[in-house]
């Protein structure tokens, strides 16, 4: 079964299904629309990843990939921040600041919960429980 | 509820599934890791260590290889290709993923 087969039939209403999906739109462009009830698209804030985000922005809105959040990752300055913001202007857009705890975490092969789970980039991503269950 | 996390290679997008699927767990919530990507790292990212995220993508290789059949329900799925990730998130690979494009 594939992502796409399996992401549109999953039984969903007591549980919520956090779908990692593959690098790049691919995932996207082949799922049926109305397949998620919320799509959060990660951008750093580089020409090229911002680039991306916005083609995956572009395909979720027009396939009606429920409510799009940007999430702007690697955040290190203001700078960085207005980078993804003013490319995402229509859209919201949450800020996770770049953290030595995910980085960490990522050299070990642990999850960045189980160094740190009051760390600025996981309290960041935390925030979006509160967004998204309302 | 379903929730799709996009982005380039290299954004943090599996760092931010990883997290995410586990405050909603600590908040109460039923949830399910899915991991769809080519590079399969949530388990990684959930804290299932890396012995039992290789078993995982072993079980999908096994799939590709003919050497063990394709489950057919989403129970038999998360049940035989799925594992226990820590604050009760379940988190499974899903086996095929038709015509990826690269990033």
């Amino acid at each position: 079964m594939s992502a796409e087969q399996l992401l549109s039939s999953v039984p969903h209403a007591d549980t919520i299904i956090v779908a990692d999906l593959e690098a790049g739109i691919g995932t996207l462009t082949r799922l049926p629309e109305q397949a998620v009830e919320h799509t959060l698209v990660v951008v750093e804030p580089t020409p090229r990843s911002i680039d991306v985000g916005m083609r995956a922005v572009a395909v979720a809105t027009e396939r009606e990939q429920g409510h799009v959040t940007v999430l702007a990752s690697k955040v290190a300055d203001d700078a960085d921040d207005a980078r993804v913001r003013t490319a995402f202007a229509d859209h919201d857009v949450v800020t996770i600041p770049t953290d030595p705890i995910v980085v960490n975490a990522d050299r070990q092969g642990l999850s960045p919960m189980d160094l740190d789970a009051s760390a600025p980039a996981v309290e960041a991503i935390g925030s979006l429980v509160g967004q998204l269950t309302q | 509820m379903r929730v799709a996390v996009v982005g380039k290679g290299g954004s943090g997008k599996t760092s931010v599934s990883g997290i995410f699927a586990r405050a909603l767990a600590r908040a109460g919530h039923h949830v399910v890791g899915l991991d769809c990507d080519t590079n399969p790292n949530l388990g990684l990212s959930l804290g299932v260590g890396d012995m039992e995220t290789e078993r995982l993508l072993s079980l999908r290789d096994q799939i590709d290889e003919g050497e063990q059949s394709h489950a057919h329900t989403w129970e038999d799925i998360l049940e035989a290709y799925g594992t226990d990730a820590p604050d009760g998130v379940r988190l499974t690979v899903v086996n095929r993923i038709d015509d990826p494009e690269p990033d």
